[in-house]
């Protein structure tokens, strides 16, 4: 068994199942545990959470992944009102997937609906894609780029990194979008081929992470160019970012749907 | 004044922000900082003809509103909505690069002047990276701005680390001595990273791919020892004013294998000819130079500085720096090898050293003023805090790399067009941390 396996990925490859969870020893995602969000866990978490990820309004308890740092301290603290989604499966297509919604009075999650499916032009089997950094702090694009090392080899998958944004098929954009970069951003954009991709990747690219409030940064790259693909995370381990680009190519479902596995 | 040119002559900047009616200027001078509160109703007289280091500090006071008299060339440094000219040189070629890159790197943009293929002058322009992350600093409390000075620049354990000194010595408190342990265990094991990092670019640059394959294999390992450690990747949430958050169980035993084995390989790895004939006497920087522009960390080093942070810290008793005169690429990457080594060898001994008792110290909310300075993998990181009842009120920091960025420009004088990857990768500069 581990010879055939050997054989067919290498030595130091590891297999996709293993990819997509996350390790034993760390935080995965928060997930929200209807039946124990009681007023006082409620007001604790909000409290507790440093990066403000929950909220409540008009009898809705939410908690917006793409705002969570993955401290894992509002589980440690509130255990009965929050649980952990140790998968990395948790690329989405819509935004609102990845937010979750208590009704506290039901007692039960919210759910948006069947997603929308990938775009089928993107269908493809093998994916070169360009990177843009604007205003990641280098993490997130640490992070893509470990995905061509021997243990991830995103090669095996057909994904590789192109220098110019003229052979990409698909463009990754980590970090908020400072001012600074939205022209550079928006130009790489433009210089692609048709049909091109884009995929967001961590939560300062998805919403702007920390720094949502700087009036320096656009908080979001779907504000400067339309996004295909939320990859949450700070930073999403490669394993996430390497789900973006299986869900963008159409050969993997969405898992999250209102920001839980369903 | 002339105590503050006293000083500069003999030492160099440590960071120079906006202080009460003026600015405050700190100068560290035979390894003791010195602090020259200057100018008045926000003018500052500019020494930065007489001193190049305070250049790139004096122009970012002058985009923050304030008036720097006399100074000799000022442009903006992270803003683009001034105007900014580049220097010309008539009848040379220009080479315009970026801001977006071929490979997977931060934003900034780079103009080489060339002749043939010789760069006679590089021009590197950044401030794509601004967050206005200072300008968010203030009404935030401990958690919240540890998050965003995690975010400072490329090495988060060694922001937040000087972040969370900061604050504690602003509130006169102190880590306990378990919390002190893990802190540098975890700052050690992410100058290993970093190096190795460095390390594996600079033979990919190269094309030496068997180095670039056994330092990146190593290189993901050390980093899953750190996700052990911290419960992050890159080390985040992990320290906190007062304290740490979690203990870890890293496997010491997997750590003590990848010294060894790194012992064994990296002194081979950087005698190889291919090696030798990449990267010695490429992209020099002299000690002089060094000394004048005030560079930091390996880049200082590697061009005979003796100074690191760590030779003044307790926890590290008799504390050798690792250095080399020649300067050039080969230099660096001789002091990341052996730093990387040193650093896994301390990292363990604090890790087996660990002493008992609680993780963290309670933070009251209270007032005060506190600075703390951190060696980093890159050099030094700084960072001031003025609190009022467990707020910020005013938050500076200062990366490495926004006082190594020059030595890039000096490296590559002289040097093929082709080179210039290679002595980029080789000083590793952090753009977010130069224009935060
Ligand atoms: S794990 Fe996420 S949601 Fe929970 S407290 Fe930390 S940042 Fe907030």
């Amino acid at each position: 068994m581990s010879l055939l396996r050997t054989l067919r990925i290498g030595v130091l490859a590891r297999a996709l199942e293993e990819i997509l969870q996350v390790p034993s020893q760390a935080f995965g995602y928060p997930l929200l545990q209807p039946k124990g969000l009681s007023r006082e866990a409620r007001e604790g978490l909000v409290k507790v959470c440093p990066s403000g990820a929950f909220f409540e309004e008009e009898g809705i308890f939410s908690l917006d992944l793409a705002r969570c740092v993955g401290c894992g301290r509002c589980a440690l603290v509130y255990p009965e009102a929050v649980g952990e989604m140790k998968t990395l499966e948790v690329a989405v297509v819509r935004r609102e997937d990845l937010v979750q919604r208590v009704d506290l009075a039901a007692q039960a999650f919210l759910d948006p609906g069947p997603p929308p499916p990938p775009r089928p032009e993107l269908r493809l089997p093998t994916l070169a894609f360009r990177e843009v950094s604007a205003g990641d702090t280098g993490l997130a694009d640490s992070e893509i780029a470990l995905l061509g090392n021997p243990f991830n080899d995103m090669a095996r998958f057909g994904f590789q990194v192109v220098a110019s944004p003229r052979h990409g098929d698909a463009l990754l954009v980590t970090g908020p979008v400072s001012r600074n970069m939205a022209q550079a951003l928006e130009r790489t954009y433009q210089a692609m081929p048709e049909p091109k991709g884009v995929v967001a990747v961590g939560n300062e690219a998805i919403a702007g992470g920390v720094f949502a409030e700087s009036p320096e940064v656009w908080a979001g790259v779907d504000r400067v160019v339309p996004v295909d693909v939320y990859v949450p995370g700070d930073p999403p381990r490669p394993g996430a970012i390497l789900h973006g680009l299986l869900l963008l190519t159409g050969r993997v479902v969405q898992r999250l749907v209102g920001g839980v596995v369903r | 004044m002339e105590a503050v040119k006293e000083a500069l002559q003999e030492g160099r900047p440590v960071a120079y922000f906006p202080y009460g009616e003026g600015a405050l200027l700190l100068v560290e001078r035979r390894r003791s900082l010195e602090a020259f509160p200057l100018g008045q109703g926000r003018r500052l007289p500019s020494l930065a003809a007489e001193f190049p280091s305070l250049d790139w500090f004096e122009r970012a006071l002058w985009e923050r509103g304030l008036e720097l008299v006399g100074h000799p060339g000022l442009r903006p440094l992270r803003r683009h909505d001034l105007p900014y000219a580049f220097r010309e040189f008539p009848h040379l070629h220009e080479v315009p690069v970026g801001p977006v890159h071929a490979g997977i790197i931060e934003p900034g943009h780079f103009r080489f002047s060339v002749l043939g293929e010789r760069i006679l002058n590089l021009e590197i322009r950044l401030g794509y990276q601004h967050r206005g992350l200072l300008g968010i600093m203030p009404g935030k409390g401990p958690e919240a701005a540890l998050l965003l000075a995690e975010r400072a620049g490329g090495e988060p354990v060694a922001h937040a680390l000087a972040f969370a000194e900061a604050w504690e010595r602003a509130l006169g408190i102190e880590a306990p001595p378990r919390a002190q342990y893990l802190r540098r265990a975890a700052l050690e094991l992410e100058r290993a990273f970093g190096h190795l990092g460095h390390l594996a670019g600079l033979f990919t640059d190269i094309g030496y791919a068997y180095g670039a394959t056994q330092v990146g294999r190593i290189r993901a390992l050390l980093q899953g020892e750190v996700d052990r450690l911290t419960g992050h990747r890159y080390g985040r949430n992990f320290i906190r004013a007062g304290g740490v958050w979690r203990e870890g169980r890293p496997d010491l035993e997997a750590l003590s294998r990848y010294q060894k084995e790194l012992d064994w390989l990296l002194p081979r790895l950087l005698k190889h000819p291919q090696v030798l004939d990449r990267m010695r006497y490429v992209g020099v920087v002299r000690r002089v130079e060094a000394l004048a522009l005030g560079f930091v960390g390996p880049t200082a080093r590697a061009s005979g500085v003796e100074r690191d942070l760590r030779q003044d810290d307790a926890l590290y008793p008799a504390f050798v720096p690792v250095v080399r005169q020649g300067g050039d690429v080969l230099s660096r990457a001789q002091v990341y090898a052996e730093e990387a080594l040193q650093a896994l060898e301390y990292a363990l001994r604090f890790l087996h050293q660990r002493a008992e008792g609680p993780l963290a110290v309670e933070v009251e909310a209270g007032d005060g003023e506190g600075m703390a300075r951190v060696e980093a993998g890159r050099g030094e990181v700084f960072w001031f805090v003025r609190l009022e009842e467990g707020r910020v009120v005013q938050a500076e920091g200062v990366d490495p790399s926004f006082k190594n960025w020059r030595a890039l420009e000096l490296a590559v004088r002289g040097e093929g067009l082709p080179d210039f990857p290679l002595c980029n990768k080789s000083f590793d500069l952090s753009y977010a941390g130069n224009d935060l």
